[in-house]
């Protein structure tokens, strides 16, 4: 071997090394862009709410349940702001003190937001739940809705920054025909009959008063009472008329019929007859699936789809729930958070007008039979394609660590869709942020900073709200899908979106803000696009009845799609 | 007559098996049967007791452990003629009143037990054997917390006594404090590796914590020492087949189900259990046939008539059979959910 030749081997060899070398820091690489990865930027963001339930030593049913968060872009900016719904001084009622009022924070596109409740106008009164955010009167700005114990609140956005309290006049207090005021919980907008105008949904539950309070668990270490030791309420459903009044149609729609102990609620068509139904998760009572009766009524047929209980035929302590596609077969299934002990019922649209319950099948039940969840979604948070679950965890009972199974502060979850109808729960290894262990509730999802990535924002009773920027390593590739209806609801809800990414690989999706706990979503439709540079194919189908199609369209972007 | 004297204040001072004259050299080897006997051995616990019996005619332990080794044996006239002559010999040795009040709980003479227990504990209140009895009897008067304090006293006195770690791992399990549980089930095991009960209950208690791999060892070591007698395990087969179909090891999870409801076909639960796997199978008519046979059951095993219903309408709408399928899903809606603890 002569000194050149040997030389080349030399750098041959070395080449080869590199070459390994390089290959393995892309398998690295890509391994650690596998994982779903969150960062809380709470501390840094100017967003000081701290979800306050007002409890007392005795515990009562009311401060377990609050801590709705909405994500809404109020000022039409292009950039979603937050708004948390919070509690009140107890046993009054009252938001006397600062401490207890719900609160609204502008995005200020920089990682910062600014509390601009007072001048908006919504710092609220009562003890407040949840929140759902749609633009009601399709003039171009986000509305908001507001549950609580004592009072409910429509308020309508000016356009200007500013709401007003239109309750009243738009008749939807949350009061049932008998005259009493519902413990609202969750609520949803829909168009359910498809007219082109939203409707209010409501979930309501327990007929609980501080009359008639009990108190359970030891003194000193009292713990929730089961709802079980009360009577549950009806939902209600209104009908918006189009000129800024809503009529109750609970009872001529099959609604208030069936009464349960509402909390989550998500809407889909989940037998894709073009009209959407709504799942209501009831707490230790059976669910709810009110199917859509071609906008003429509803038929509560939770049973008859295998969705009333879970697998093992017993009811389990429903909290949140979402309503999406997780397996990319174009029917929107369900996750319902639940107490821990039960797990979290994972229920699998067959598409025959069956759900299965596929939680140890998917390899969540194991895992989630150790938490107590409240809001949940079913999001992409990895832009795989294949859309995964996060929980925010905590249980019911701030006393419930003296028994020692049970852990009040708990860290949310994230698991991982592994593309063969199965999860994985990769919490630990998704960061900091999710290791930490607090009273979540509520929890909405958007992408907060526009970076084709779902963020979460979560409220925690007793503690700051977490803002929980997806920072999952990568390139994978997005669209968000803003809609804009025209014959149908101004932002498009109810219209099913089903793309075919340049790899042929399709997806599916529908515009909602409702799901979660008590929560109000980013209306935009996200898709997470793996290696798919383009979109060979969008398909929106209206809540009009309008299909419409788009071609080659860029991915990483948000797309607005006006209804033609 | 001095001799007994001392021998009853010893005895009520302590735990340790001390014994009369006539057994004078012979308590190594009593304490071996006795261990032989716990460990539900009685082959070699026959084996020693006749060697004893030629060496200590008028020892009256033996009696003792024979009534003992027939009651393993399952012979319950001659334990019970045998324990007879031993308390009558001797009414104050608090041991034999609560083997004795043993024998009549497992003869479910629940009377007998509970004043057999109560009288060995006032006999000698420092008797873990007697501690461990009246316990098991307080549970079953609910009286859980009053029998922790017996079973704690018990284990203080004697940690390596298995019934009262059993027991004590058994109100834990029950409250659903599995890392509780576990670690007396633990304890259990290592002192006797035989009871099979034990290492079902530790499965079931490693299952809540996320040791699967855990559960899954102690399901299949349950398992290789399921034997008739006082721990055997007729719930093993099916709580092991359970625990594989939430592994989604189907086949053999079935293979284990079928086991269960071939030795406890009179229980609800293993029917229902096996149902429910048929239906994940995708076999209908099997799912049809045991889901029957489950609402047909009077024991429930811990399966109420919801859990039926729903399972039923879930076959029969599989099947395309409306008319069952509808009467079952009515029935699900008119059947108030159950009633959980108060609190939570």
């Amino acid at each position: 071997m002569n000194h050149a030749t040997g030389r080349k081997g030399v750098e041959t060899l070395l080449s080869a090394a590199l070459m390994v070398l390089l290959l393995r820091s892309t398998s690295v690489w890509a391994a650690e862009s596998d994982h779903i990865q969150f960062e809380n930027r709470q501390p840094r963001s100017g967003v000081d709410f701290v979800l306050d339930n007002g409890t007392l030593p005795d515990k009562p049913m009311i401060d377990g349940i609050p801590g709705g968060v909405a994500l809404l872009d109020y000022d039409g900016d292009g950039y979603l702001d937050i708004f948390f719904t919070n509690g009140a001084h107890l046993p009054d009622l009252v938001k006397h003190e600062g401490k207890f009022s719900n609160r609204l924070y502008r995005n200020n596109h920089d990682g910062t937001f600014m509390d601009v409740t007072d001048r908006a106008g919504v710092s609220g009164e009562g003890y407040s739940v949840g929140a759902a955010a749609a633009d009601y009167d399709n003039d171009g700005h986000t509305d908001l809705y507001v549950t609580g114990f004592n009072r409910n609140f429509l308020y309508h956005n000016n356009g200007n920054g500013t709401f007003s309290d239109v309750t009243e006049r738009a008749r939807v207090s949350g009061t049932f025909t008998t005259g009493k005021k519902l413990w609202g919980i969750s609520a949803a907008w829909l168009d359910y009959d498809s007219d082109g105008k939203l409707d209010l949904f409501v979930t309501n539950y327990l007929d609980w008063s501080f009359a008639t309070s009990k108190v359970c668990g030891a003194p000193g270490k009292r713990l929730s009472c089961s709802p079980t030791l009360y009577k549950g309420q009806p939902n209600i459903l209104y009908h918006n008329n189009g000129d800024g009044t809503f009529s109750d149609v609970s009872e001529s729609m099959g609604i208030a019929q069936h009464i349960g102990k509402g909390m989550g609620v998500a809407v889909a068509d989940y037998n894709g007859d073009g009209w959407m139904d709504i799942f209501v998760a009831n707490d230790n009572d059976r669910n709810f699936l009110f199917r859509n009766r071609g906008g003429k009524g509803f038929d509560e047929v939770a049973a008859e789809s295998f969705v009333a209980y879970t697998d093992n035929g017993v009811p389990v302590s429903g909290m949140g729930v979402d309503f999406r596609d997780w397996d990319n077969h174009g029917q929107p299934s369900l996750i319902v958070t639940a107490l821990g002990g039960e797990t979290f019922p994972l229920l699998h649209n067959e598409g025959n007008g069956f759900f299965s319950d596929d939680s140890y099948k998917a390899g969540i039940g194991f895992s989630s039979f150790r938490m107590s969840g409240w809001g949940t979604g079913i999001q992409d948070l990895d832009n795989d394609g294949y859309k995964d679950l996060f929980t925010a965890n905590s249980h019911v009972s701030e006393n419930a660590d003296i028994e020692g199974q049970q852990r009040y502060r708990q860290p949310n979850a994230v698991f991982r869709n592994m593309h063969d109808g199965s999860f994985r729960d990769v919490t630990s290894d998704s960061g900091s942020a999710m290791q930490v262990r607090a009273a979540h509730r509520g929890c909405a999802f958007g992408d907060l900073n526009n970076d084709g990535k779902i963020d979460v924002v979560v409220s925690a009773i007793g503690g700051p709200a977490e803002l929980l920027y997806n920072t999952t390593a990568g390139d994978r590739h997005w669209i968000l899908i803003r809609t804009v209806g025209t014959k149908s609801n101004r932002d498009g809800i109810g219209t099913r979106v089903r793309i075919v990414g340049a790899s042929g690989f399709v997806q599916y999706n529908h515009v909602t803000t409702a799901g979660s706990y008590a929560s109000s979503n980013d209306p935009r439709v996200h898709f997470g696009l793996g290696a798919d540079a383009a979109i060979q194919e969008i398909e929106l189908r209206w809540p009009s009845g309008t299909v419409q199609v788009l071609h080659n369209v860029r991915a990483d972007q948000i797309l607005t799609v006006t209804e033609e | 007559m001095r001799v007994a004297i001392l021998f009853m204040l010893f005895a009520s001072c302590g735990s340790v098996e001390v014994y009369a004259a006539p057994c004078t050299g012979a308590e190594t080897q009593l304490a071996q049967v006795s261990h032989q006997l716990t460990l539900n051995s009685p082959e070699a616990a026959e084996n020693s007791l006749r060697a004893l019996s030629l060496s200590y005619p008028d020892c009256p332990e033996i009696i003792l452990q024979r009534a003992r080794l027939a009651q393993v044996k399952g012979d319950a006239n001659q334990a019970a003629e045998l324990y007879y002559r031993y308390t009558d010999g001797d009414p104050d040795d608090s041991r034999g009143l609560a083997y004795f009040g043993r024998f009549f709980l497992e003869q479910r003479d629940y009377m007998r037990a509970d004043a057999l227990s109560a009288a060995a504990v006032q006999k000698n209140a420092v008797d873990p054997v007697a501690l461990s009895l009246r316990a098991q009897i307080l549970v079953m008067k609910g009286q859980p917390h009053e029998a922790q304090e017996l079973l704690e006293k018990a284990i203080q006195i004697d940690p390596d006594e298995p019934e009262a770690q059993f027991q004590l791992g058994e109100i834990y399990d029950k409250a659903k404090l599995s890392p509780k549980a576990v670690s007396y089930f633990q304890k259990v095991v290592a002192l006797n590796p035989r009871d099979a009960r034990a290492w079902d209950y530790l499965a079931l208690n490693l299952e809540p914590l996320g040791d699967l791999d855990g559960a899954e060892e102690a399901y299949q070591r349950g398992l290789r020492v399921d034997q008739p007698g006082k721990y055997y395990d007729a719930f093993l087969e099916y709580n092991y087949g359970r625990f594989l179909a939430k592994r989604n090891r189907l086949s053999a999870s079935k293979r284990h189900l079928d086991t269960a409801v071939a030795l406890t076909p009179q229980i609800r639960a293993v029917w229902y259990e096996r149902a429910r796997l048929d239906m994940r199978m995708g076999n209908y008519q099997q799912a049809q046939a045991d889901a029957e046979k489950a609402a047909a059951c009077t024991q429930q095993g811990g399966i109420i008539d919801l859990q039926i219903y729903s399972l039923l309408s879930q076959v029969y709408a599989r099947l395309g059979n409306t008319v069952l399928a509808k009467k079952y899903m009515d029935l699900t809606r008119e059947t108030p959910p159950p009633v959980r603890t108060e609190s939570r």
